[in-house]
């Protein structure tokens, strides 16, 4: 089948996997014994598979099919390292959210067959014009809480930051790479390709969970210490930047803005590449960090950049591109995501206006928040002294696993420099998606401008950018090399204590405090400390702990799984144990339904 | 001919209904097995199709002499006391019984809408019916339920032969072996089951509930 948007999501695919697979080989040397590592690769394998077969069948059947093996086999892959009881609580978390997800999904592909009559998405394409739109409304909703689960759009999003760091880090770059974008492609296969967006709510829904999914990945992220939790909360934000656009798109669609529809979604699709390129790149060295000094918690870390100068060259890239710094790639996507809101604020009416602007800001706020967070997760794993032995002992990682970051790190360089031919690639992707012809549209980054006011004046181009980039670059090493002498090394000022140690460093946890302060009504932060002495006045020790309150754990899925226990053990009161009630229960049944039936 | 297999049918059900024994039950359900038998043979005479002869054969290869005999064998091997455990006692249960006989008759006759006589050949299968699934819900050991359950199925067979002549030849074939395999297998499990817990008292498993 030679859909564009399939073979878009192919590709997406195979880029990120391809050199996790190849990093997978020395990832995985001598922390597993080789049985399991062939495990590991089997189950890699079928994983890989199953995620191409979901972005290439064609019938809805199929679809849950593959939707299925790749569940169950990333769930296995979720809990590999068996013996950490959080890997197995991860992978129940990870298993029970991906069901209930599931079976909106089941209801909604059963509700289209209903009226459609086929499972094949050609015809259901063709007959879902007939649908009531009261169905419509209902199969939307199913299909944004289904694919949803998947994607980690908040609230839902509780399984992810506990599934994706559990995994080894090559699954957790497929996972967060790749695995939460087949939830993307399923959302524009079924809702954008087959139903067709008619309403305006729609995509101002998506929108909303947009900006939610986006501040709250963020925020989380910045509290992280652990570096893969935070990498996995980042997904969710940028599983929410990647919404901004397709949502954006949905909602031009359904005011008939055709150009901006396609504008938006080539926005969303070309932040969906991305994110796939820089997130697998980031777990990767995230992981060649974990496996060098076998602790992801950044407040042990620090001062790798010395001893693994590769993984934090690379970890640096990916942290510029997520980051949204010119000229690299996640600039780009944003960049467009930003334009698309503009144009939109320009061309539409009224309210709409201030309420795409608001999204607009929304997605500054967060570009900002997210270049906080990585300047933490770079500035306090690879700067300053080693926080402890576990950092000190790091060294460099094997030459396979230089190679896929390596490669992942060229790609996040690529894909900022040649946005211009990749927006044209992506426009024929968007437009087969949305089906609008798009042969007689422009799509260029030079084209769009900042303020369609400005006209030509203030367009941008990557290439300049970077090339005054470099030349900024030569300067500094230019100034550097001729003022060198003059430097002077010595201890840092430390108010005449003269014994400072790794324990004085900026910590992950001091970075964020101001952001915790501002962020205090939602997230919460209390303190506990502790102290123990003799008496009052003379304490001999101390503890103190900082904490945030998890607001959708403890305010949303708490109360339901309370609600589902209390039930369940109510239910289990007709449950007595002995099979002569259970029989007659069965008989009981019986007859009370041929009663129902008025058959007697 | 068809009125003594009837009459025969309903004889061994309540023989079965106040059997207090194991071996009292299984001889029962041996006789019962026999009228169907007859009453099956009845039928293949009227309509001479070969596959009824085939499935009477069956009827009484399997019903009268194969399950009884390994039943009673299992009996024998485990040794174990031949109480059933009656939940209701045997007055109660012919009272019951007796309401079900009406139960089914009123049914039948409600859903054949016919003549009488058409009706009582199914009158009589609902009333195996529920019969053996009186037998389970209110005898205590595994070995009533299993036979409960091959009372059940011997209904089902005589209702399927009443009110449609007759299932599909490999269907019928096919259900002959799922008793006979299910029979085995139970009869496995109860031998287990009185290996490990030293009783077939199914009441007595109640513990294991989650």
């Amino acid at each position: 089948m030679s859909d564009p948007l399939s073979l878009f999501f192919l590709a997406t695919i195979l880029i990120v996997t391809i050199p996790s697979f190849v990093y997978s080989i020395g990832y995985l040397k001598k922390e597993y014994s080789p049985k399991k590592i062939l495990l590991g690769q089997i189950l890699t394998f079928l994983f890989v598979l199953s995620m191409l077969a979901v972005v290439t069948v064609s019938n809805m059947l199929a679809f849950l099919i593959a939707w299925e093996i790749m569940s169950l086999v990333s769930y296995f892959l979720v809990v590999f390292d068996s013996e950490h009881e959080k890997s197995i609580q991860a992978g129940t978390i990870y298993v029970v959210m991906t069901h209930a997800g599931t079976a909106f999904l089941v209801a909604a592909f059963l509700l289209l067959y209903q009226h459609t009559h086929s499972f094949d998405f050609n015809l259901v394409k063709v007959a879902s014009q007939t649908i009531p739109v009261h169905t419509r409304n209902i199969i939307f909703i199913f299909l944004l809480i289904g694919f949803g689960t998947k994607a980690g759009i908040v609230p839902l999003h509780i399984w992810l930051p506990y599934a994706h760091p559990q995994a080894p880090s090559h699954i957790s770059s497929m996972m967060s790479g790749v695995m939460i974008k087949t939830a993307i492609y399923g959302l524009i296969r079924f809702i954008i390709y087959l139903l067709g967006v008619n309403d305006t709510w729609w995509g101002t829904l998506v929108l909303i969970l947009a900006i939610i999914s986006c501040l709250v990945g963020i925020i989380y992220a910045l509290m992280e210490k652990d570096i893969k939790k935070l990498l996995a909360y980042s997904s969710v934000e940028n599983i929410g930047i990647i919404l901004f656009g397709v949502g954006l798109s949905m909602y031009f669609m359904s005011k008939n803005m055709s150009y901006w529809a396609v504008f938006a979604l080539i926005a969303g699709l070309y932040h969906l590449i991305n994110h796939a390129i820089f997130k697998g790149l980031l777990f990767l060295c995230a992981g060649s960090v974990y496996k060098a000094a076998g602790t992801r918690n950044m407040e042990k870390l620090g001062g790798l950049i010395r001893t693994m100068p590769i993984t934090a060259a690379c970890f640096l890239i990916g942290a510029m591109g997520i980051s949204a710094l010119p000229p690299l790639n996640g600039f780009v996507s944003e960049w467009l995501t930003l334009q698309a809101f503009f144009m939109g604020a320009w061309h539409t009416p009224g309210t709409d206006k201030l309420f795409l602007g608001f999204c607009a800001a929304m997605l500054a706020l967060t570009s900002g928040l997210a270049a906080a967070c990585f300047v933490k997760a770079f500035g306090i794993t690879f700067l300053a002294k080693p926080r402890s032995s576990y950092a000190e002992k790091a060294i460099e990682s094997p030459v396979s696993m230089r190679f896929g970051m390596l490669f992942l790190a060229g790609l996040t360089i690529i894909f900022g420099l040649g946005a211009a031919v990749i927006i044209n690639i992506l426009s024929r992707v968007a437009g087969a998606s949305l089906g609008i012809d798009t042969s007689a549209m422009v799509f260029s980054v030079n084209n769009i401008t900042i303020h369609p006011l400005a006209g030509n004046a203030m367009s941008l181009s990557p290439l300049t950018m970077a090339l005054i980039l470099v030349l900024c670059g030569l300067l500094g090493w230019i100034i550097y090399k001729v003022y060198r002498k003059r430097a002077i090394s010595y201890n840092t000022w430390d108010c005449g204590y003269y014994r400072l140690d790794a324990r004085h460093e900026y910590t992950a946890t001091g970075f964020s405090k101001p952001l915790r302060i501002a962020f205090s009504f939602f997230l919460r932060p209390y303190r506990t400390t502790k102290k123990s002495g003799e008496s009052f006045y003379h304490i001999k020790s101390m503890t103190y702990e900082t904490h945030t309150t998890p607001v959708f754990k403890k305010y949303i899925y708490k109360p339901v799984l309370a609600i589902t226990f209390k039930s369940a053990k109510f239910m289990r009161r007709i449950q007595p144990g002995s099979i002569h009630v259970y029989l007659a229960y069965i008989a009981i049944t019986i007859f009370v339904l041929i009663i129902l039936i008025r058959k007697f | 001919m068809q009125g003594l297999s009837i009459f025969g049918l309903l004889v061994a059900t309540f023989l079965m209904v106040i059997a207090k024994r194991t071996p009292a039950l299984v001889r029962s359900f041996r006789y019962q097995s026999f009228f169907l038998f007859l009453a099956t043979l009845v039928i293949a005479l009227e309509e001479r199709q070969l596959n009824l002869y085939v499935v009477a054969g069956l009827i009484f290869a399997l019903k009268v002499i194969g399950i009884p005999y390994f039943l009673q064998y299992t009996m024998k091997k485990i040794n174990v006391r031949e109480d059933l455990g009656l939940i209701a006692n045997t007055q109660i249960s012919l009272l019951l019984s007796l309401g079900f006989a009406y139960l089914s008759w009123i049914f039948s006759k409600q859903l054949m809408s016919s003549s009488e006589t058409t009706a009582i050949l199914p009158a009589v299968a609902f009333f195996i019916l529920l019969t053996g699934m009186f037998l389970m819900i209110f005898r205590l050991t595994a070995m009533a339920q299993i036979i409960g359950l091959l009372i059940m199925e011997n209904g089902l067979f005589l209702l399927a032969s009443a009110v449609l002549g007759g299932m599909p030849f490999f269907v019928e074939i096919a259900i002959f072996f799922d008793v006979f395999v299910s029979v085995v297998i139970m009869g496995f499990f109860v031998y287990r089951i009185n290996k490990l817990f030293t009783h077939i008292d199914v009441n007595r498993l109640s513990r294991l509930r989650g």
